[in-house]
């Protein structure tokens, strides 16, 4: 009893000690009196605006939830009334795409999916002036004229290199222009058990479960079936429905489509034998020969014309943006298919052809209502052939022993795990081979501390991610308006306690104005200079340099009009 | 007593149509865009408009709530958003697996809270009553998952006796009643999840049992078996126990009506598919027509077997009628 008694003090000695130290840390958050200045108060300019910074949950990014609070703080020290506001993920895009545009600053981010290599995504989109106005990608509501001439100009270069150059001068003009600033980007760690398989392909923004690996990875014992684990859900697996990244990376492997993008992230033809660029606006795409589906029809270039008209007919949302450049389809000859565009759009090969699946026109053309057919037998021409999907359990495929291009295994079972505990457990035991998603921190750190040697037979593997996570300004307010203002708050961010602190490492650094980060090599800028130190003395001297001024109080003033 | 129960079940229908009222301006009211998590933010905005349109939730609310109410008679809950198949049939794939796992639990809980609560009530002041009630309020009061991943730990990872995840091994297939749970497969898998649900509703039947034999055993005609000479057992399970049972019947009929909420946090931990793990992110990703189909079920569920738990008084107690 008295040793209970005892214990129950110290217990309630450490939380009292915690509580202390934790509003001491509060405390301690009143400004620092910023530089004096001789100028009376009344002929400085306007106070900064104060600023709500609308951040994650700390239980759907914790991350994201810390860094805000840190620019908050750093904010504070400026001189600048700053707070920041956790809130739902869900109520944070209706503030960001709603009407109103009722927001100061924020911290979300942007996920590495793979067609997002093509800088088309991260430039345009998210960046030019056509999109800032409500419900648009550009919430940062950056209006640069220079820019977006560049941003337009990309999109319509056919010509690869020259692309390049224009993608290249448009990430100096950002990283200058300071329109968001970069905070961190995530590693893929992943695992799989090396003892059962070997050559995998590990792939930025993809990691291991990629196109490429279920090709490639070989079977080291008479284990001949891959087992695939997954966290996430898988919705459906009707491709004009299917809205879940997991569902798409399943059907990509069951359908198939014409052009893939390589482990270099380079377009090769798949499905096709080649394209031909007519003109810039005209493309003409040839169908490779001998292909038929896994019910035994062949594949024809009527297939092809029929799945992308019926992918615009139906308006699927999820690949919208890559099909409103289509104007019209046209069958050329028994093996070739051309496609008339409205207007010159280079990410048509990239994008549009890599992403849209082939569907065999005699099963769907009689379909009433495709988007609402639930497609449980689906019937694709790609490697893998559907056996089985049980909702919320696993989806299980084959190996299509007539495909062009024969992978090692007989085939995989996706199985969908409720949390990443479930499947580190079922790693441990050795009843999945491989992990579809991204490893949390702790599991990383687990793993390869190896304690005890349990986890021997795993081999941890690491890709940089090509998504980011930021914190976006809204640029029609004060004071991110004021450029300098927003090259200030690039120098308070701590780029290396976001990666070295909250992410163990585990990531690549951000940078104001990074869009496009080094883990996509082809069209990353290596020469852009961006700011990314963690300077606040700096960021005072910028301030200074732009006419804000301190009053008497300390409080940040913007510049006299 | 027909009349009574034709009353009961006017009255569950009009509730049901209140709370069904309540679940659709209750979803509606939680902020947070619907299309958010079913399409990525990165579509543009007129397609996000077409889902919109597409889930009927442009229309004026009004609208929306004839719409569902009159699809509500005909039973239907719409179409999943995430699943974009009909809510029912999700939700009739998902109840089985967690109605089996949870009966199975309930079962296990109630022998052993009913006998053990008998029993412990018999031996009252002895040390076997503390050590009982002090482990099964332990059970009660330790954390689900906790209490899980130490059995997953113990029984899977060291022992490999059971499965730690799912509810058969991975590539089984089979999708018939008894192609999925009427096999050896199943009922491994079954064990671990059921064992930790059991362990943690024991206390209920426990504690209610003891108590109410405590009353039953100062009755004067459990002093009369025993002035009669009958043995202990006898008096315990024959006179004191059966008419001790009441309260624990209408926990338990409770019980099973929202046994179908499934236990979520077992389910997580076992990976085990079913109806509490969906209804948790159906919810967060506003997923209207399945969450607002399970919580209607789940309440016509718990009003039936209240109604139910009323009847079998009636047939447990012969002094009990209704008019």
């Amino acid at each position: 009893m008295n040793l209970m008694k005892k214990r129950m003090w110290i217990s309630l000695l450490v939380v009292g000690v915690l509580l202390l130290t934790a509003c001491g840390g509060g405390g301690a958050s009143a400004p620092a009196a910023p530089t004096e200045s001789d100028i009376p108060d009344e002929e400085m300019g306007e106070i900064v605006p104060s600023i709500t910074l609308l951040s994650s949950l700390p239980e759907a990014n914790m991350v994201n939830y810390e860094m805000a609070e840190e620019i908050a703080e750093e904010l504070r020290l400026l001189g600048v009334d700053a707070v920041a506001q956790p809130m739902d993920f869900a109520v944070l895009l209706d503030v960001l795409y709603g009407e109103d545009s009722d927001f100061d600053a924020y911290t979300i981010g942007w996920s590495g999916r793979v067609e997002r290599l093509d800088p088309d995504m991260f430039i345009h989109s998210i960046n030019h002036s056509d999109n800032a106005e409500p419900g648009g990608n550009n919430t940062n509501r950056y209006r640069n004229p220079a820019f977006d001439a560049l941003a337009d100009a990309q999109r319509q270069e056919m010509d690869i290199d020259a692309r390049r150059e224009i993608v290249f001068e448009a990430q100096e003009i950002l990283g200058q222009d300071v329109p968001q600033v970069t905070l961190y980007s995530r590693a893929n760690m992943q695992t799989y058990n090396k003892e059962l398989f070997a050559d995998v392909i590990n792939i930025p923004g993809e990691g291991l479960f990629n196109e490429w690996t279920p090709f490639s990875i070989r079977p080291l014992t008479d284990k001949t079936v891959l087992t695939v684990a997954s966290n996430v859900n898988i919705d459906d697996i009707n491709p004009l429905s299917s809205k879940s990244v997991y569902g798409w990376r399943n059907l990509r492997l069951i359908y198939d489509k014409l052009v893939r993008l390589s482990p270099e992230i380079e377009p090769v033809p798949w499905a096709a034998v080649g394209w031909d660029v007519v003109a810039d606006d005209v493309i003409d795409v040839e169908l490779r020969q001998g292909m038929t589906f896994h019910d035994g029809e062949p594949v024809t270039v009527e297939d092809v014309k029929f799945s992308y008209e019926l992918f615009i007919n139906e308006n699927v949302e999820y690949f919208a943006s890559f099909l409103t450049p289509i104007d019209t389809i046209e069958i050329m000859d028994e093996n070739t298919v051309r496609f008339n565009l409205k207007y010159a759009y280079a990410p048509f090969i990239t994008n549009t052809l890599a992403q849209i699946p082939i569907l065999p026109m005699h099963i769907w053309e009689d379909i009433e209502n495709p988007v609402q057919y639930p497609n449980m037998e689906a019937i694709g021409s790609g490697p893998f052939k559907m056996e089985r999907f049980q909702t919320g359990e696993e989806l299980v495929v084959s190996r299509f022993d007539d495909y062009f291009e024969q992978p090692i295994i007989d085939g995989y079972i996706f199985q969908i795990f409720a949390s990443p505990e479930g499947v580190l457990t079922a790693l441990e035991l050795g009843t999945v081979d491989i992990v579809s998603y991204d490893l949390v921190p702790a599991h990383t750190e687990q793993i390869s501390n190896n304690e005890g040697g349990k986890y021997d037979h795993l081999e941890l593997t690491e890709a940089q991610d090509i998504g980011f996570f930021y914190l976006g300004m809204n640029l029609d307010r004060a004071p991110f308006n004021n450029k300098a203002f927003r090259i200030a708050v690039a120098h308070v961010t701590d780029y290396d306690l976001a990666l070295d602190v909250h992410l163990n490492g585990y990531g690549a650094r951000g940078g104001g104005g990074l869009v496009i980060v080094e883990a996509n090599e082809f069209w990353h800028n290596p020469d852009a200079l961006i700011y990314d130190t963690y300077d606040p003395e700096r960021a005072r001297e910028i301030l200074a340099e732009a006419g804000f001024t301190w009053d008497s109080e300390g409080r940040l003033r913007m510049p006299v009009e | 007593m027909l009349g009574y129960f034709a009353r009961r079940l006017a009255v569950m229908l009009l509730m049901i149509f209140l709370v069904s009222t309540m679940i659709f301006f209750l979803f509606r009211t939680m902020p947070g865009d619907p299309t958010a998590f079913v399409v990525d933010p990165s579509i543009p905005a007129e397609a996000r408009q077409q889902l919109l349109e597409r889930y009927g939730l442009h229309d004026s609310l009004w609208v929306q709530y004839q719409v569902f109410m009159k699809d509500l008679v005909k039973l239907d809950f719409g179409d999943s958003f995430f699943y974009n198949r009909p809510a029912m049939e999700i939700i009739g794939e998902k109840l089985a697996a967690t109605l089996i796992l949870m009966l199975t639990a309930m079962v296990f809980a109630y022998v052993i809270g009913i006998f053990g609560g008998a029993w412990m009530a018999w031996k009252r002041g002895t040390p076997l009553e503390s050590v009982g009630i002090t482990i099964s309020l332990i059970f009660r009061s330790a954390p689900t998952f906790w209490v899980g991943l130490m059995v997953i730990l113990l029984f899977s990872v060291r022992l490999g006796w059971f499965p730690a995840q799912g509810m058969r091994t991975a590539g089984t297939g089979g999708g018939t009643f008894s192609e999925v749970f009427l096999n050896t497969d199943f009922l491994k898998h079954l064990v671990l999840p059921a064992l930790v649900a059991g362990l943690y509703f024991v206390a209920t039947p426990l504690l209610i049992m003891r108590n109410s034999m405590l009353e039953v055993m100062s009755e004067d005609y459990i002093e009369m078996a025993r002035a009669k000479g009958i043995k202990e057992r006898i008096i315990l399970y024959r006179h004191a126990a059966r008419n001790a049972l009441l309260p624990v019947v209408t926990a338990g009929a409770l019980f099973i009506g929202s046994a179908i909420g499934g236990q979520v946090l077992i389910e997580v931990v076992f990976s085990w598919p079913g109806l509490g793990r969906e209804i948790v992110t159906a919810v967060t990703r506003h997923d209207y027509p399945l969450a607002q189909g399970c919580f209607i079920i789940i309440s016509a569920m718990v009003m039936f077997m209240n109604l139910v738990a009323d009847m079998l008084y009636a047939v447990l107690d012969p002094r009990i009628s209704y008019k």
